[in-house]
């Protein structure tokens, strides 16, 4: 039973304070943090639900349906999905033991930077995977993974608003805690974060810490965004964003022999290997003829 | 590697279609399409003028020179760039510009080479010989209603227009002001995009579902009922007369 408040993530926040001190000075962090400051501000839980999408979606037209403006930052938690689905309609197991949300935003961030929120919802999920002592890895775009096996996955879309035209994004989050078996097509492939810890986690805490930790890289891409919008590059003249340079530090993608492709399932294209991440975010390969090409979209599977 | 190029045929002072996109003037639209002379002017002039410009602001160093033959982006994934063209420095980040059609440079402004530029500064012409199948495009370009890709990214027809396409075929596909047309999926984020222009029918698809589409590039051409037949009018007469 998931049992959640704006306050626990608000603690949560609080307690991160030093951590993210680390890395910037505490004024800046406490900047960030306000900037960040939306997202779990309101939280609705569910109990079985066929898509947290599609509460997500209905809530935002009937919220313009009343004249209402919706509020950035509400986040949808279901225990357990009964219609869950990945990218390219695949299916999505979410049973009972893990997390399932959807976090609104309404977008008001300029398209430089409101592409990297994909990479910032990878960095968000790594962290709080890791904040519980397991060993996550990001692979790019945003998988989050366990030695090749997929603990958390990431769904982004976006949403015109009905009456207001608004464009809302729409960050749909599954992360295996709890849960540990896995329907027999992806069992070799997929995980819960219980199998590399000695015990069961508390829902609530992982999904508290998942917020903070969404609120933080969202607070960052919104400070980046300020800041040059400021001609105050962070960190100084040609310094990575720092979304880039945290999701950087945590994955595994760059120097793998990689298979890339649209659905790369389906219709595998090419293999290559991916060398750097573009400042937009897209993968950089290099291709069995030495040449390079840049991906902003599609997915890789690694090789090696 | 990028390229910034509009076609600047009009400068040029060849003659293009009159004809204009305008639903309450089909009679005048049929009257102004001089094929004829659309069709000297292409056999006089078999050539598209691409204007290259800068992307951005910097200091710029010209890697080619008048009358010299460059080559377009090539490769079985649109990787291999064309014939290097210019360095754009911008803030000690030295950026290859390639062309990205073949083509003669036919105009420099060379008193730019070493000095800072302004972002979209015309600095050279490639004079691109034209296809049969690129003039048929380029005279429908002027015709028909270019839907073009709003940023880089890659794009599928939605849902519904696809299983339409694959339903009825494409020409049978209608679309309107506010129908969600196409899937735009860039970084693993999927987003909408609307069909802004006259309603009709989706005539022409200049894209492959899933390609990376430039921004700004044409992807769609979509072109009013009771104008197809003048469309295929002009398909055929080029097809028919065109050597």
């Amino acid at each position: 039973m998931i049992s959640l408040s704006a306050s626990r993530v608000q603690q949560i926040v609080t307690a991160e304070h030093g951590l993210r001190t680390q890395t910037f000075p505490l004024d800046i962090v406490r900047k960030i943090y306000r900037f960040g400051a939306p997202v779990g501000h309101s939280i609705e839980m569910h109990g079985e639900a066929p898509r947290c999408m599609d509460l997500a979606r209905q809530d935002i037209i009937n919220s313009e349906q009343r004249n209402n403006s919706f509020h950035s930052g509400k986040v949808h938690i279901a225990e357990r999905l009964t219609g869950g689905k990945g990218r390219f309609k695949r299916r999505w197991h979410a049973p009972e033991g893990g997390i399932w949300l959807v976090l609104v935003l309404v977008n008001t961030m300029l398209n430089k930077y409101a592409r990297l929120l994909p990479l910032a919802a990878g960095v968000a999920c790594c962290e709080s995977v890791r904040h519980f002592g397991v060993p996550a890895h990001i692979k790019w775009v945003n998988d989050v993974h366990v030695e090749g096996k997929k603990i958390a996955g990431i769904l982004m879309e976006t949403m015109l608003g009905p009456t207001t035209k608004e464009e809302y994004v729409l960050m749909g989050i599954g992360l295996n805690v709890n849960n540990t078996i896995f329907p027999e097509e992806i069992a070799r492939s997929a995980a819960g974060m219980r199998e590399y810890l000695p015990e069961n986690l508390q829902l609530s805490q992982v999904a508290a810490v998942l917020i903070a930790k969404l609120a933080w890289n969202f607070g960052l891409l919104c400070y980046q965004e300020q800041t040059e919008m400021s001609e105050m590059p962070c960190g100084g003249r040609g310094v990575m964003s720092p979304v880039i340079q945290a999701w950087t530090s945590m994955s595994d993608t760059i120097g793998r022999r990689v298979r890339y492709g649209f659905n790369v399932v389906s219709e595998p294209q090419y293999l290559a290997d991916a060398v750097g991440l573009a400042d937009s975010g897209a993968l950089i390969m290099r291709l069995p003829d030495g040449r390079e090409i840049i991906e902003a979209g599609g997915e890789i599977v690694y090789l090696d | 590697m990028e390229e910034t190029s509009t076609t600047d045929r009009q400068e040029l002072g060849r003659p293009h279609l009159i004809c204009t996109y305008n639903l309450e003037n089909t009679e005048l639209m049929q009257d102004e399409i001089h094929f004829d002379d659309i069709l000297r002017g292409y056999r006089e002039d078999p050539f598209d003028y691409h204007a290259v410009s800068t992307p951005h602001t910097g200091i710029i160093r010209f890697k080619v020179s008048t009358g010299e033959s460059v080559e377009g982006t090539t490769g079985e994934w649109r990787h291999i760039p064309g014939t290097l063209l210019y360095y754009l420095e911008r803030e000690r980040n030295v950026k290859p510009i390639s062309s990205t059609t073949n083509g003669i440079v036919s105009e420099m402004n060379n008193a730019f080479d070493g000095k800072f530029v302004e972002a979209g500064e015309k600095i050279m012409t490639i004079k691109h010989p034209l296809k049969k199948r690129e003039i048929i495009d380029s005279i429908l370009k002027k015709v028909l209603y270019m839907f073009e890709a709003p940023e880089r990214a890659k794009y599928f027809f939605s849902l519904e227009i696809q299983s339409r396409i694959e339903k009825f075929g494409q020409r049978a596909v209608s679309v309107k002001k506010g129908d969600e047309i196409l899937t735009m999926s860039l970084m693993k984020r999927d987003t909408p995009v609307y069909y802004e222009g006259e309603p009709g029918i989706i005539h022409s698809v200049y894209f492959q579902p899933g390609d990376s589409i430039e921004q700004g590039k044409a992807m769609i051409g979509i072109c009013p009922k009771e104008k197809l037949p003048l469309i295929e009018k002009i398909i055929t007469r080029v097809r028919a007369e065109w050597e």
